[in-house]
């Protein structure tokens, strides 16, 4: 039979199938090095998991119970499902939801995809393209009685020919797009270098004259979750934007792994590991370590105790005082319009973008909120929900009004896209986000991950630790170019059929 | 070139002859030792089905069903499965059940199934009769045969038997929605001389 797990000496025991893990997984996939990798949860994906309404339902349950002493409860907290009853529809079965816990979309220029490329593992992947951009603006009497949706024009073309701003605003909007595109060089650089650590709203408003609502699109246009982006920040993100538009198509300018992001992602780098000789254990984690002349000592949960010489695992502990409030919510409406082709010949989008800006939710007690709500609306078309249904992830700054900005902004979003009618909630997920640790951390023979990134579109920052760990298992071995560099297995060239 | 591709699973016990079965079909080739799978993620092989060039992409669970922990993305998209056993190894048969309602669970609905109980060469061995075989089938309402990896007994019958039932039900139906037909962007082949980096 196969080797037994304690009689192997591990070159590296993987604990966590989260988005670095399972990169670390991919990238030692060709290595002949000898890995096993687990999970305490009976899940893949880790904080990016994705769930069917019945791993939510216990995922919230065990949330809620206390942590066993001396183990640490992660970042999530303060998780409930609710199921508003709703009169017209319902719920399809469990399984028809798979509801992301990391629902980040990802820039077409992001190092992340040039690395599923390189690595292979983008075949197993699907993507759908990440459409328009909106923003709610609310009621305001008399010119409207109900708060409103406009989309952000983003590109040259797109404020050319849109009919929502003036004729002055669109040259001004111009302006700042032409200025974004070479922002890095002199002497546009000269102009901004100044304001580099203050918000990049007044250097807009400054420098571009622009008013309150336009700084509003741009701000929108970074998703900056605190709404005040320094200018510096702030124009990175957006000429990351522009620049990646385009690049996989027409008309849009990132996109989202179909079935549950990230989790996606993982589960797919997993598999690549496992074809490569890696053992995978779910729902085993480490009781017990210690360190001995060289090697590591793992007392799993499962009772095997192992040896190995490295071990990379996440970091558990909370580290900052800032996290994000996250309400995920189905409702019974295709959202046709989010979804609409703009440019002729693009994609269909699955994912569309709506910011509610700082100031513009009040909650039923009165509350208005300080940061902005940002909505990402996912159609049937992402998997995650059945047809006829859309999948909503509404995020914020975590505060103690939290929760009821959210219901809030939910409430304003679904009135603001009504037409005939308001869309019926089926579903609802809340849940609280910490940010965890910042920085990678090595002691003796064991890597520590960061925590996940709060970031509402994938940071990749977070590819640094996993080459970082992968230097480290290669030690010497490590010939920098390769990394995440494979060809195809040899099922995968096809055509050329070995005999018929 | 090909009219269509059919995407078909393997599942079962770890031993069973997975691989083997894999093996013989995509290359006539038999490895009698038991080795654990390491660097196959599929194999591919095209069949001529009713005048049609048919390209079969046939994926092993790639040692993820020793812990079950086969992920849940290998499931997508597929349109058949094998569900083997080894008819020597009584525990493999009892198990079928288990993957039979891990595949309930994960697949599509309506995915086309198939019972393979293997190495039926190994006469002095068996451990479950091709009457309890045959039966579980007939519970489970899904075909059944017994096939020798080792001396390439009913393989073909096999994959070509579960292709042609999802020919049937998918092609012939003319209700051909692979899955993935969707709106799916391509970031394989940066083909964007065009468009590529065109910014606003």
């Amino acid at each position: 039979m196969a080797e037994s797990l304690s009689d192997t000496l591990w070159d590296v025991v993987i604990c966590g199938t989260g988005l670095p893990q399972s990169l670390l997984a991919l990238s030692l996939s060709r290595s002949d090095k000898k890995i096993l990798h687990i999970d305490p949860n009976e899940y893949y994906g880790g904080a990016e998991a994705a769930f069917s309404l019945q791993e939510a339902g216990t995922w919230v349950n065990r949330l809620s119970l206390p942590t066993e002493a001396g183990s640490t409860r992660g970042v999530f907290r303060a998780a409930s499902i609710t199921k508003p009853p709703t009169a017209s529809t319902s719920l399809s079965f469990p399984r028809a939801y798979s509801l992301a816990l990391a629902p980040q979309f990802i820039h077409a220029r992001s190092e992340l995809l040039s690395q599923l490329v390189s690595s292979r593992a983008y075949r197993q992947v699907e993507f759908l393209a990440v459409g328009s951009f909106f923003i709610i603006k609310p009621a305001s009497a008399p010119t409207s009685a109900k708060p409103t949706i406009v989309r952000i024009p983003s590109t040259r073309e797109d404020v050319f020919s849109t009919t929502a701003i003036s004729a002055k605003a669109k040259r001004v909007l111009m302006k700042f797009l032409k200025f974004v595109v070479a922002y890095d060089s002199d002497p546009q650089t000269e102009l901004w270098q100044q304001h580099a650590d203050t918000p990049l709203a007044d250097f807009l408003h400054e420098h571009f004259k622009m008013d309150a609502e336009l700084q509003t699109y741009i701000t929108t246009l970074t998703l900056s979750l605190d709404g005040r982006i320094s200018t510096k920040d702030g124009l990175a993100v957006i000429h990351r934007h522009l620049s990646s538009m385009g690049v996989f198509g027409l008309g849009f300018a990132a996109i989202y792994p179909k079935w549950g992001g990230l989790s996606e992602i993982a589960q797919v780098s997993c598999r690549a590991g496992a074809v490569g000789g890696a053992i995978y254990m779910l729902g085993t984690g480490i009781k017990n370590t210690t360190t001995t002349d060289g090697e590591i000592r793992l007392e799993l949960t499962s009772g095997d105790s192992v040896k190995t010489r490295m071990l990379v695992r996440g970091d558990e502990t909370v580290g900052g005082e800032v996290g994000i409030s996250r309400l995920v919510a189905v409702i019974d409406s295709t959202l046709k319009t989010l979804f609409e082709v703009v440019v002729e010949g693009a994609p269909a989008p699955g994912v569309a973008v709506i910011a509610l800006p700082a100031g513009a939710v009040t909650t039923a007690g009165g509350k208005v909120s300080d940061s902005p709500v940002y909505v990402l609306a996912h159609s049937s078309d992402t998997g995650e929900c059945p047809v006829n249904q859309s999948v909503l992830y509404l995020t914020t700054l975590s505060t103690t009004d939290s929760k009821d900005v959210l219901q809030a902004a939910l409430g304003s979003f679904l009135t603001a896209v009504s037409e005939d009618r308001v869309p019926d909630v089926l579903y609802e997920l809340y849940y609280e986000q910490d940010l965890g640790s910042v920085e990678s951390q090595t002691e003796d023979m064991i890597f520590h991950f960061p925590g996940p990134s709060l970031s509402l579109s994938f940071d990749d920052r977070t590819l640094g630790p996993v080459r970082e760990a992968w230097e480290k298992i290669s030690g010497g071995e490590a010939v920098e170019p390769d990394y995440m560099i494979f060809t195809d297995r040899e099922g995968a060239l096809d055509d050329d059929d070995v005999y018929d | 070139m090909y009219d269509t591709q059919i995407k078909l699973l393997l599942i079962g016990d770890s031993g069973v002859g997975k691989s083997c079965c894999l093996l013989r079909f995509s290359e006539d080739s038999f490895t009698p030792s038991f080795i654990t799978t390491i660097g196959i993620d599929f194999k591919i092989r095209t069949i001529e089905l009713d005048g049609k060039r048919v390209k079969l992409q046939i994926w092993d669970t790639a040692g993820q069903e020793r812990f079950r922990t086969i992920t849940t993305a290998y499931y997508r998209g597929a349109m058949g499965i094998l569900l083997v056993y080894d008819v020597t190894d009584e525990r493999s048969f009892n198990n079928i059940r288990t993957w039979f309602a891990n595949v309930e669970q994960h697949a599509t609905e309506g995915v086309n199934k198939i019972l393979i109980g293997n190495k039926c060469d190994w006469e002095e061995k068996r451990a479950v009769s091709t009457e309890r075989g045959q039966a579980l089938a007939d519970e489970l309402g899904i075909p059944f045969l017994e096939v020798s990896a080792k001396t390439n007994k009913n393989i073909e019958e096999a994959f070509y038997s579960l292709a042609a039932d999802i020919k049937k039900r998918i092609i012939d139906t003319s209700k051909n929605e692979q899955a993935g037909a969707g709106p799916s962007v391509n970031v394989g082949d940066n083909g964007s001389s065009g468009a590529g980096g065109k910014c606003c």
